[in-house]
């Protein structure tokens, strides 16, 4: 006995590492266990009642958070909206974007592609698209600036001024659908730098006064933006797309490109950027989207 | 107590009053188990209206109708051939209303598949506790001998009807596990495609931080499409394992409702035995 164990004392000492290691992973005989029978009539008694009160509760909190359209097809006519409810999808929301802004970083590029990559963009103007005509008397005014006064640039003043930044970019929409498309512009970074806003801000307010709704009638767009987003050196106020000027489906003369955000946060044909301490109001955010669209 | 009574109750019939059973399920097991079933309905539901708004599969707008969604397509051929819904007014979107919140709410959905989304990454971590601490994550792990048990164990479930129904015997593969290879293999996918869905949907909502996540995954498209094809298999999944159940019998249920069993040998050793 103890010879052999002297020949092989690896093949032993292997074998019961083995043995130990299928005995972890093995599965074990179920240990029977002797118990009063009326105990556990009570216990199960007890399980089942809780199991049917949390049935019950769980169809009482879909019909506290389901869309009203939805329960009117269950056949649910009463109204069950309520602040209650607003509130608390609001806090999932919340949550969701908090984890947008824990997740982004100002040092993290966003892929860049190869022209061969480009892929169609659409005209993605959620109304009507505006008459070109507002494209000849275009300004861009900047206001919240820390000198005070608001300014008013032209398209020539921007494209002469700062240096174009060229990238190809997907572009991603809430819908899901997205688009890598090839872009010009100068980076939002540099327009900052030329017209310092005030020095507590934190928010840009970006709006264009041309867009328009479905039926074609004024429908000003604005949208909320964080200033280190802002900051990110591939956000750009684009001036070109496919390496010529932008056309008015695209946002002519100038368009946001902010590709760590959501489509939904590119504005175009931006007329005026104003810089805000507090968060300013949003166009989507106000129509029950997220407040941040971080992506 | 009158003394006569009590005596002849514990003397004459002990086994009545005292019961042997196993425990099958961690009560956090069972707990997410069951939270699943609302979470998992919300996040189907959900995703279906999410899906609405940009379809992955689509086709050149019809020239008669501008339809360019394959779901709208499946809901006007069901109501073109399904009798009783010839008088449904809104073919494009019988998919939607059937199968989904609705169509043309995406900000909802939105917030709704955040929420479940959310809860269901909290379930899961609660479920793998359960396992880990009930040591039920050993009877899900696959073995060297599975795949031939499992082609025994569909054999049976195929021929079972047919069985039945010619009145003849049909025979249960014997298996001394707490799983037979089928079910292990089912239970031991399902997380695994849980995982998953967490994965592709993090790689489609966040494709710009966690870009690296959507590369591993063949890119953002790819994402979105195994997001889609996901969601089968817990509908592919869900379908065999309530007939099953309920097939099963009432000791089966039971177990995940309050963790014990009376069945003290797997149901086969015990059919065979007989």
């Amino acid at each position: 006995m103890s010879s052999k164990q002297n020949r092989h004392p690896f093949v032993v000492a292997k074998s019961v590492a083995m043995k130990k290691l299928e005995n972890f992973f093995a599965e074990q005989p179920p240990r029977k266990i002797e118990m009063v029978r009326a105990r556990l009539h009570q216990l199960t008694r007890r399980d089942v009642l809780l199991f049917g009160a949390g049935a019950v509760a769980a169809l009482a909190g879909g019909g506290f958070l389901l869309p009203r359209e939805t329960l009117n097809r269950l056949g649910v006519r009463r109204s069950m909206d309520s602040p209650g409810k607003e509130w608390f999808l609001n806090r999932a929301l919340r949550i969701d974007d908090d984890v947008a802004e824990a997740l982004y970083s100002a040092n993290r590029r966003v892929p860049t592609y190869t022209k061969s990559q480009i892929t169609p963009l659409k005209n993605n103007y959620n109304g009507a698209t505006p008459d070109p005509g507002y494209i000849s008397g275009w300004n861009l005014i900047l206001d919240g600036l820390a000198s005070g006064l608001s300014v008013s640039l032209d398209i020539r003043n921007l494209t002469s001024r700062f240096s174009l930044q060229e990238q190809i970019t997907r572009l991603v929409c809430v819908e899901g659908w997205s688009a890598v498309a090839w872009w010009a512009g100068l980076r939002f970074d540099d327009l900052i730098r030329a017209y310092s806003p005030v020095s507590q801000a934190k928010w840009a307010l970006v709006e264009s006064s041309v867009n328009l709704d479905a039926y074609g009638n004024p429908d000003p767009y604005f949208m909320s933006l964080d200033l280190a987003t802002a900051r990110h050196p591939q956000t750009l106020l684009a001036t070109h797309f496919n390496g010529q000027p932008l056309t008015v489906d695209h946002g002519a003369p100038l368009r946001l490109l902010v590709p760590v955000k959501l489509g939904l946060k590119n504005v175009k044909a931006i007329t005026r950027i104003s810089y805000f301490a507090e968060e300013p109001r949003d166009y989507w955010a106000e129509r029950g989207y997220s407040r941040y669209d971080g992506i | 107590m009158p003394p006569a009574k009590q005596t002849k109750s514990t003397s004459t019939v002990p086994q009545r009053q005292h019961v042997l059973v196993v425990k099958r399920h961690h009560l956090l097991v069972r707990w997410s188990h069951w939270l699943n079933v609302p979470i998992l309905l919300g996040l189907v539901l959900s995703g279906i209206s999410i899906y609405w708004s940009s379809p992955v599969y689509q086709h050149k707008p019809d020239p008669t109708t501008g339809n360019f969604d394959v779901a709208a397509d499946i809901g006007i051929w069901l109501c073109a051939h399904v009798p009783g819904l010839h008088r449904y007014s809104d073919s494009p979107d019988w998919i939607y209303n059937h199968l989904s919140l609705g169509p043309g709410m995406l900000a909802l959905a939105l917030r709704l598949h955040w929420l479940c989304a959310y809860s269901f990454m909290v379930n899961g971590m609660v479920y793998v506790a359960g396992l880990l601490l009930g040591g039920g994550w050993r009877s899900l792990l696959p073995r060297r001998t599975d795949l031939f048990d499992a082609l025994r164990m569909f054999r049976y479930y195929i021929g079972f009807p047919f069985a039945k129904l010619l009145r003849r015997k049909w025979r249960h593969p014997r298996f001394n596990t707490k799983y037979n290879a089928l079910q292990r293999a089912a239970y031991f996918s399902v997380p695994v495609a849980g995982c998953l869905s967490v994965a592709t949907g993090w790689a489609i909502h966040k494709p710009m931080q966690l870009h690296w996540l959507a590369a591993i995954l063949g890119g953002y498209n790819a994402a979105r499409v195994w997001h889609f094809w996901l969601l089968w298999i817990y509908i592919v999944f869900l379908v065999p394992h309530l007939i099953l159940v309920l097939a099963d019998g009432w000791d089966t249920l039971r177990s995940m409702i309050v963790g014990w069993s009376t069945r003290l040998e797997p149901p086969a050793v015990i059919a065979h035995e007989q």
